[in-house]
This record gives C-alpha cells, structure tokens and sequence, in this order.
C-alpha cells in the first residue's frame, strides 16, 4: 500500500530552483533513503513534505490527505527529525520529550510511558534529568530523534540525523532506526553518506541538483552499473599525461568504462582482476608513475559517480 | 486549543530557569523601588517635630487637639525653656506658645500664637500657613461661641471632634499626594522592568528561530494560533506575576493604597498587553536576538525618558510634554496616576485608554507580520 506519493515537486527561492520536479512514492512500512550530496535539495524536498513551505508547483500525498492543503491533517502522523538540532537547550533530555510529546497529543500517564520508553530506546534514561546544553553531539542528536518518535508516527522523515557525530552513536542511531522500520514504521531517511543508506534503505532515490536522477533497491541500482567495480588508479601527473592514458586505454577500453578525476583514473569493469595487470602495464608505458591501486565493488557512491561524473562527497 | 498549554507552561518555566530575567522582573524593580521609593517616605516619616509651650486649661487641651490634627508635624509639648533650648538647639523648627492673654488677642484681632523660631525653614513656611488657619478658625469658634452663649472651649472642642473638619492648608508641601507619587514612581519602574522582560523574553523567539524550535513547532500539529497564543499568553501572565509581585512589595514596603481594584486589574493588563506588543514589534523587525536586546535598550531607556517614567512630567518644559505623547508611557502613566490618586476622570482615564489601545493594535500588527512562519 502507498503511504506517500509526491509528484513533480518544484520548489524556487527567488532565482533559484532548489527542486526541479521530484517524483517518488513511498510504500508502508517500507525504508526509502534521499542519497545526494550538499545543496542537491534533500532538506527542500523533506520541508516541503513535512508542510514547512508549500512547493512551488507539485503534489504532495500522505494517504488520501493532500498535504499541501491540510499540512495539520498529515503532522499528527508524520514524525520528523530535523537536519538542525531542534531542542530547548536549557531544558532537560526529559521536559524536552515531555514537551514534544504533549505538542503531539500525549498526556497523562500515557505520556510518561511513551518517553520513558523512548529514552530507554535511545539510551539516555540515565542522563535523562540533565540539561540537553550538557550533552555530546551525539546524544542531542539522539533526543532530537527521540523527540520525533514519541507518537509512534505513521511515517519518519529524517533528514540527515548522523551529522557530525562520533561513530559509536551514529551507529546507535542506524540501528535504532533499523529496528524502528522493522517493528513497521516507514521510514524517509535522507544522507549524502552511500554506506548509511545502504545498510537502511530499501528503495533508494539518487538526488543530484534538485533532480531524481536515479531510483529503485539497492540492487536495481547496482545492476545500473552492470555490477562493475571501480579500479581507481592515483598517478602522478595524470592532467599533464591524460591524453597519451587516453590513447593508450582507448585500444582496451571503451570511453564509457573510464574517466579521469582530480589525480585519479577510474576504470569500471565487471572482473577487475582480470584487467588489472594489463591496466598497470598500460600506464606504466606512458611514462607516469602510479602511486595507488585501488579497486572499490560497485556501490551507491560508484552509481553517483557514474551518472553524475562527480563523488558524492568533496 | 489543547497545544496552547504546553508552549504556554514551556516559556514560563524557562522564563523562571533563567536567573536574569528573575533579576530583571523583581530584584531590581523592588530594589530601586525600595531605595527611591524609600526616600520619599522616610522624608516624611522624619516629620519636623514642633514644640507647644501651654498653660493647662481645658480651651489650652482643645486648641493643642486642634493643632495635632496637621499629622505633618510632630507636636510636642514642652516647657518655655526647654522650648527655647530645643529652638536654639535645632532639635525643633519652631515653638508655638499659646499666650495667656489669649482670649484678648482674639477680641483685639491681633497674632494669636507666640512662634519661637531660628530661621525660616521651609518647614516653617508650612507651619505658619497651617496656624493662620487654625487662627482663624479659633477666632470664628470664639466668636460662635459668644453668638450661641456656651463656653468657647466646649465650642472648640465640638469643631476639633469633628471628622469632616480640615483646617485649612495652605501649605506648599505636596504630601496628600506623597502615596500616589510614590506609586507613580514603583509604577514607572515596573513598566521599564517590565519592558526590559517581555521584551527579552520576546526576542526569545528570535533565537528559537535559531535553533530550530520555531520550525520544528510550525511542522508539528499545533497550529499558528495555538502557538502565538501559547507566547502571548506566556509573556502576559510574565508580565503580570511581576506586577503583582511589585503591588505586593509596594503595599508592604510603604503601605501606600492602589485606588480601586476594578480599575486597576483592567487598565494594567491593558498596560501588559501593550508591552508585549512592543516586545513582539521589536522581535520582528530585527533578525538577532543581540539586535533585539542593543535596539530595546535604547528604545527603552529613550521612550521612559520621554514618557515621564523617571521624573513627572509636570517639571519638563512644555514640548517635551507634546513630544511625550507620542510615547505610549506617558498615557500609561497618565492612566495609573488617575486610578491610584483615586480621582477617575473618566473623560481622562478614556483617552489613556484608547491611545494605549491604539499603540498596541499597531505594535502587534507589525509585531505578528515580523514573525515568520516558514
Ligand atoms: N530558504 C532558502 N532560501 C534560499 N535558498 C535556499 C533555501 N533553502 C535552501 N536553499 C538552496 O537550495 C539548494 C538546496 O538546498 P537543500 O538544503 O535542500 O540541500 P540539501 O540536499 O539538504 O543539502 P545538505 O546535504 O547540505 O543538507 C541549495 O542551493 C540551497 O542554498
Ligand atoms: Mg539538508
């Protein structure tokens, strides 16, 4: 069943088209991650979604309820944690789920429960009476998700919750959210990290200056690539040398399968071993210097790389 | 309207987390209440003490009666020598003899009273006004006294027994209107606090903006009423608790009457109504809460000035009094000082009313047209 369906979504800040007609749609109980890199328009998307703004033109549906027009409708059902950490800071762990939970409907014993509950799930009940402004990054992040929860929504939208934290509770996080997707709750998770959304996500939608260039599992992007891994070549001078690479590459290789990026080559290819050596010998016969052979499987980073000629991450 | 409750109790409670903004609500109003409050007061709590030097007789006990009623003196009676040293001494400002031929001084329409003095005091000033009254009012009881045939003292006595019976005052003091100048005063200090914490705790919204809050409040199921309603509210009941915090003080302090309470509880929500006003007006037209906090203090401090907050407008020259019309203290004032004198001209209380409406119809039209909803 469809939770969410958003048809060409466009959002422009004066002069600026920040999103250029997203379509996706988001099934129950499903995990969907937005994977782009900085400024592609994940938290425009998400903003727009979660009722912040009206989109410039598009449709944006949470069942039968058009958000656009009942933003209110739909709130009481989605849950949202904020790119930007969104507390009271001189309030404690505690009155911040408390507040959040009594903005969300709950009260009474109900709402004692339910953040009793969420602290535990997020592992803070011991530092629950202290001050948020006391917390590490990690753990104010961790309440700003915990905040998101408290009224078991339908519907998680996060918009890059890991952000600047320590490994240990960024893996807490993923894991906290996989195991909230898998008790049933459907989940938009957007990053620019690919290793995040891989472990997560189902359904992944590849967004890239404000367009959807690529969407589907895990493995149908994968199979975009045609299951080739990335053979990165570091060598030096490799601008001054990249037309004597090209032609030599060019009787091995078609011009798809290479590109050259910052003091890298990059070769996909299906078995990299197998080319390897001969790759190696070929450079090496142009006279460069090769420092670094690596060879990375396909994954959502490569998929990025190949559709957009960029890296994900600068 | 359920949503209304938790952003309200929110702001409170960190309101009063806030050590500040505790300072700033009631230390230093109750503080500088209390210093220049206090020195009013004590002024006239040191009364200048007056000595008598009388025969006792029974017309002697009811004119001594009849002079005590001025409760701006503190009458005591002393032989002429002890008078005398006290005068020289400086311990008094005068001594007043009641002269033995004091019946013939009436009939001869001559000075009544014996004043033994050093100098001309201002104090003595209001003294002599107050026996030329009480002269003239012995003069006129001698002579109802002889016109009805009953003794001159059981006349006198039958005019200082009366309540109603003021003896005329001529005095330049202004203490029948201490209390209310003194209030004026608390008052004042209170609306500047008060300035200063709303709209501190106003500008709080500009940081919220900052930090997420607003957003994450704006894409929850509260809705925009709701959550204006939740901060007005915040800010007004703030502003409130402060007000009755300095009432309390003030009655306690210096025991000074607040005129009637059916006025007084209206028109000073209307007051606090019109601060948040300004305090919302302030939050939206500046980005920063720093921006908020440097442009309150000189709007504050400026308009205060103006609005004869610090000092009665009575004393500043006449355009200043037009230019501080145009500041909504001194209608906030005007109306306090009418409610706690106890005067209520109505004709007067209206118009305070209507210009401290109308400032805040337009402080918080562009107050709530600054708060940004996306
Ligand atoms: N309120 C705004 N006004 C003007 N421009 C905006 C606004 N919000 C976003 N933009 C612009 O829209 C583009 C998309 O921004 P957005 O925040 O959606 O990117 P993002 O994918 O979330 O990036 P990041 O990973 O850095 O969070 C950017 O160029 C950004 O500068
Ligand atoms: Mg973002």
């Amino acid at each position: 069943m469809e939770l969410l369906n958003v048809q060409h979504l466009r959002k422009s800040f004066g002069q600026l088209e920040a999103v250029k007609g997203v379509t996706f749609s988001v099934k129950k109980g499903e995990s969907f991650g937005l994977l782009g890199p900085n400024g592609a328009g994940k938290s425009t998307t998400i903003n727009m979604i979660t009722g912040l703004f009206p989109p410039t033109s598009g449709s944006i549906f949470l069942h039968d309820i058009d958000v656009v027009k009942q933003p209110k409708q739909a709130q009481k059902r989605i849950g949202v944690v904020p790119q930007e950490i969104a507390l009271y800071q001189e309030m404690s762990a505690w009155e911040n789920l408390k507040f959040w939970g009594r903005i969300y409907g709950l009260n009474g014993s109900q709402l004692t429960r339910k953040v009793e509950e969420v602290l535990e799930i997020i592992g803070l009940s011991d530092r629950a009476k202290d001050k948020v402004s006391t917390f590490s990054g990690g753990m104010k992040r961790r309440v700003n998700i915990g905040a998101a929860i408290l009224h078991n929504p339908e519907l998680l939208i996060m918009d890059e919750p890991t952000v600047g934290i320590d490994p240990q509770s960024r893996n807490h996080i993923l894991e906290t959210v996989k195991q909230l997707n898998e008790e049933g709750m459907t989940v938009i998770y957007t990053s620019h990290y690919m290793e995040e959304v891989e472990y997560l996500c189902e359904r992944i939608g590849i967004i890239d200056h404000g367009v959807v260039i690529a969407s589907g599992t895990l493995k149908e992007l994968r199979e975009k690539m045609e299951d080739r891994s990335r053979i990165k070549l570091t060598i030096d001078g490799v601008k001054e040398n990249a037309a004597d690479i090209n032609k030599v590459l060019a009787g091995h290789f078609s011009e798809k399968e290479f590109q050259f990026q910052d003091n890298q080559l990059i070769v996909f290819h299906k078995e990299p071993q197998l080319v390897l050596s001969e790759l190696v010998h070929s450079v090496t016969e142009t006279g460069t210097r090769i420092t670094s052979v690596d060879i990375v499987e396909p994954n959502l980073e490569s998929v990025f790389l190949h559709l957009t000629g960029r890296n994900l991450r600068d | 309207m359920r949503r209304i409750f938790p952003i309200l109790s929110l702001h409170l409670k960190s309101f009063f987390k806030t050590p500040a903004a505790f300072v700033l609500m009631f230390v230093m109003p109750v503080l500088f209440s209390w210093i220049f409050g206090g020195m009013s007061v004590n002024s006239k709590q040191n009364k200048p003490v007056v000595n008598i030097v009388a025969d006792r007789n029974e017309t002697n006990t009811e004119i001594i009666k009849l002079l005590k009623k001025d409760k701006n003196f503190k009458w005591e009676t002393e032989t002429l020598k002890k008078a005398r040293e006290n005068v020289s001494n400086d311990m008094v400002i005068a001594a007043v003899a009641i002269p033995e031929d004091f019946q013939e001084r009436i009939i001869g329409q001559r000075a009544l009273f014996d004043v033994i003095l050093q100098k001309k005091s201002q104090d003595y000033q209001a003294l002599n006004a107050y026996l030329q009254g009480s002269a003239r009012l012995i003069s006129s009881s001698y002579q109802a006294a002889d016109t009805l045939e009953a003794s001159f003292s059981d006349v006198l006595a039958g005019v200082v027994n009366q309540k109603g019976i003021v003896v005329e005052r001529q005095t330049i003091e202004k203490n029948p209107d201490n209390h209310v100048q003194v209030n004026l005063m608390v008052v004042g200090f209170a609306i500047m606090f008060m300035m200063f914490g709303l709209s501190g705790a106003a500008s709080a919204i500009l940081d919220e903006r900052r930090n997420g809050t607003w957003g994450r409040l704006l894409i929850s199921p509260a809705r925009k009423g709701e959550i204006i309603t939740g901060y007005l509210l915040s800010y007004f009941i703030m502003g409130w608790i402060q007000f009755a915090v300095l009432l309390a003080a003030i009655k306690f302090m210096f025991g000074s009457s607040w005129g009637s309470l059916s006025y007084l509880v209206p028109y000073t929500s209307l007051v606090i109504i019109m601060v948040t006003g300004f305090g919302l007006m302030i939050a939206g037209i500046v980005k920063t809460k720093q921006q908020a906090m440097a442009l309150n203090s000189v709007l504050i401090v400026s308009t205060c000035m103006l609005g004869g907050v610090y000092w009665p407008l009575d004393i500043v020259p006449e355009f200043m009094q037009k230019i501080a019309l145009a500041v909504p203290q001194s209608w906030a004032m005007s109306g306090f000082k009418e409610i706690m004198s106890g005067s209520l001209h109505s004709g007067i209380l209206l118009k305070d009313i209507l210009a401290l409406l109308g400032f805040t119809v337009v402080f918080f039209a562009i107050g709530l047209r600054g708060m940004k909803f996306e």
